[in-house]
């Protein structure tokens, strides 16, 4: 995936260039407005991260010269948290805008989400490592056991087996997950994991569905040393 | 600044003394100058009548030389005020110049008449008789005149003292009006005197009530109130920023001292991690904090819900209990919900204040419980209410329960789970919407929850 972020602000851009270049993307850092709609304009990019105050020129600019010419995704970073910075941004044509501060996870999956937009269709039987998920069945099947789910557990596990591999916070798993798209201080998705883990890993002895502390959850197949059932790095 | 009030209420003072005794002035001024005209009328007459007894009864052979030697006597005692002419065809019987001509003019007249016959032209007084011939004389025609010029000048006197007066009345009425109105507003100087002695240094300052009338009782009242309100607006904000910073400090003092300690030793790489993510879980605390507060703030400034669908409240309902359902599900609580509305709704918005509300039921409530949640449409506006058994809450505290960082029993709640913002932005949400929250406790059961208006 190229990204090409514009930011002013030294220490996010440069975050933000680790961050998604240890992801696999290709990263280009622009540090102004002139350079950032020269990069934008002149070079394809598979998604920009936009901020909105800029030296030079600001975001808005930017966003309406690149609309005039072509349509890569945007997303406006907004420190402001007026809500006529956000509706400005997405009248000019942003795709998608994120309130400073934000999570780091936040912005990899809403960039994730935009680029994922017209994917070819996706398969209906997912597998991670000895885990089987049967989306037209609704069942779910490991070591060759069925394995009991109720409808909303079946759901968790198919958000997170659609994106194994991939770290997924809290809020986005509500929001995939109960259709809740708001930052909730409640622990219902921990207990939803623990209780999804108890029927996915416990009974298997080996660890698919691992906790990463302070970032979320993510289903996959680890190495032995990682995997083993008790020592899993951060288990709450 | 308009004009003093004192200076004001003398100058009206003044006016209207003018305007009363201009009223009694020109009465008076009426009165004297009718009577002074009737005591004319009286003293022409009683002269004319002087000499016309004298031609009718007069039984002299030499009555023409008697009469105008009267005549003589009476105008040099008279002081030339006094003029007569009398005309016949006989010429022994005429006296005064043109005669002729002011007889004539006299008697087109019947009653006292004013004609310019004086000396130099003055006007006199004048009134005319027509005396028929008897046995001894002719006919004579008979005129006196008399100058009216005392009976002028005293009225011209009067009028030139009541102007004097006029004006001097007016002149000491606005300056004792003056003084009275000074005497008078003595309470609004001490009132403003009390008013400049209250400043940020003594913000318990008020005005002083007892000593004020009862006209000013009632403002220095809403003053003072306006004053409690705004000094308990003041000391909300200084506490609020207090507690901002408190829970602030929490996760910034562990964040420091923890990177401190980890950074004082050598350690390996797995170390490190768990020091990272116990810091990730911190910093993500302190995040939840300000997007939370920057939330308040933008409800604060009045932004209203955008995004707004016609909704029913009680499928929202389902579906946040359906979220939480698993903790409902560990806490070993029911969830019962009644009654429905339709309204305009920003649903994420209100799926956050229906989960913050439930959140804070089930955070209140004992094992085995049951949550009560109930829709009602009014007119104007859709109630949520949630309720759930729990021991009553004092007025006091259910009047601050919607304040941010609030928290009833600091000694029970776990301050990693809820910062204390969460009824705060369940009012939000509603002020977002139009509405309004309330808290109730009754009947063992304490029920909190907000309205969203019907219409927007």
């Amino acid at each position: 995936m190229k990204v090409l972020i514009v930011e002013d602000e030294r220490k996010t851009a440069d975050y933000l260039y680790q961050g998604l270049t240890e992801q696999g993307c290709a990263v280009d850092v622009a540090y102004d407005g002139i350079d950032g709609q020269h990069m934008a304009l002149h070079y394809d990019f598979d998604v920009i991260v936009l901020d909105v105050m800029l030296p030079g020129l600001d975001g808005m600019g930017i966003l309406h010269s690149l609309r005039a010419v072509k349509n890569t995704p945007v997303i406006m970073l907004t420190a402001r948290d007026g809500v006529d910075d956000r509706v400005r941004g997405l009248r000019a044509g942003a795709d998608d805008y994120l309130v400073k501060p934000f999570s780091f996870m936040e912005l990899l999956a809403r960039l994730q989400a935009l680029t994922r937009r017209g994917r070819a269709q996706e398969p209906t039987l997912l597998r991670v490592g000895s885990l089987s998920v049967d989306l037209i069945g609704r069942k779910a099947m490991r070591d060759g056991q069925r394995i009991d789910l109720t409808a909303k557990e079946f759901a968790l596990l198919t958000v997170l087996a659609r994106r194994q591999g991939e770290i997924l916070s809290k809020t986005q798993i509500a929001e995939l997950v109960w259709d809740m798209n708001f930052d909730s201080n409640t622990n219902v998705v921990e207990v939803a994991i623990k209780r999804l883990r108890a029927k996915i890993d416990v009974p298997f002895g080996r660890h698919l569905l691992h906790t990463i502390r302070g970032m979320g959850y993510v289903l996959e197949e680890r190495g032995d040393a990682d995997a083993t059932l008790g020592d899993s790095p951060g288990e709450d | 600044m308009r004009r003093s009030i004192a200076l004001r209420l003398a100058v009206m003072f003044a006016l209207a003394a003018i305007a009363g005794f201009a009223l009694i002035g020109v009465a008076l001024h009426q009165v004297l100058g009718a009577e002074l005209a009737r005591h004319r009328r009286g003293e022409v007459q009683g002269r004319l009548d002087d000499v016309r007894y004298m031609l009718e009864h007069g039984r002299s052979a030499e009555l023409a030389q008697r009469t105008k030697e009267k005549i003589r006597t009476l105008t040099d005692t008279a002081e030339a005020r006094t003029r007569y002419w009398m005309w016949s065809e006989d010429p022994l019987w005429r006296y005064g110049e043109d005669a002729q001509q002011v007889a004539a003019m006299a008697l087109e007249h019947r009653n006292v008449v004013d004609l310019p016959v004086g000396p130099q032209g003055r006007t006199m007084s004048v009134l005319g008789a027509d005396l028929p011939a008897n046995d001894i004389r002719p006919a004579v025609r008979l005129v006196i005149g008399v100058d009216g010029y005392s009976y002028d000048r005293t009225l011209r006197k009067f009028e030139i003292a009541l102007v004097i007066f006029t004006i001097a009345g007016a002149a000491i009425v606005a300056t004792l009006g003056y003084w009275i109105a000074r005497v008078g507003l003595t309470p609004l100087v001490q009132m403003s005197a009390d008013a400049q002695r209250i400043g940020p240094n003594n913000p318990g300052q008020r005005l002083r009530l007892p000593e004020l009338p009862p006209e000013l009782f009632r403002l220095g009242t809403s003053f003072n109130a306006a004053l409690d309100r705004l000094d308990s607006a003041y000391h909300q904000l200084e506490t609020f920023n207090a507690d901002v910073a408190h829970e602030l400090r929490t996760p910034l003092a562990n964040l420091i001292g923890q990177t401190q300690v980890t950074l004082g030793r050598e350690r390996g790489a797995s170390e490190m991690r768990e020091v990272l993510q116990s810091n990730l879980e911190e910093l993500e605390r302190l995040r939840a904090i300000v997007a939370d507060m920057l939330f308040l703030a933008r409800a604060e400034q009045g932004e209203r819900a955008h995004r707004l669908v016609e909704a029913s409240i009680a499928g929202e309902v389902e579906k946040t209990v359906e979220f939480l359902d698993i903790l409902l599900d560990e806490a070993g609580l029911t969830v019962g919900v009644s009654g429905d509305a339709v309204a305009p709704i920003e649903t994420s918005l209100f799926r956050r204040a229906l989960t913050n509300l439930l959140q804070n039921a089930i955070q209140h409530s004992q094992p085995g419980a049951r949550i009560d949640v109930k829709v009602t449409s009014e007119p104007s506006q859709a109630t949520v209410a949630v309720s759930n058994p729990a021991v009553a809450i004092a007025p006091e505290q259910l009047a601050r329960l919607f304040d941010r960082f609030y928290r009833g029993d600091a000694s029970r709640r776990n301050s990693d789970e809820s910062h204390g913002l969460g009824l705060s932005i369940v009012k939000a949400i509603a002020a977002m919407h139009r509405g309004s929250v309330f808290a109730r406790s009754e009947d063992g059961r304490v029920t909190v929850g907000f309205s969203v208006a019907l219409r927007h």
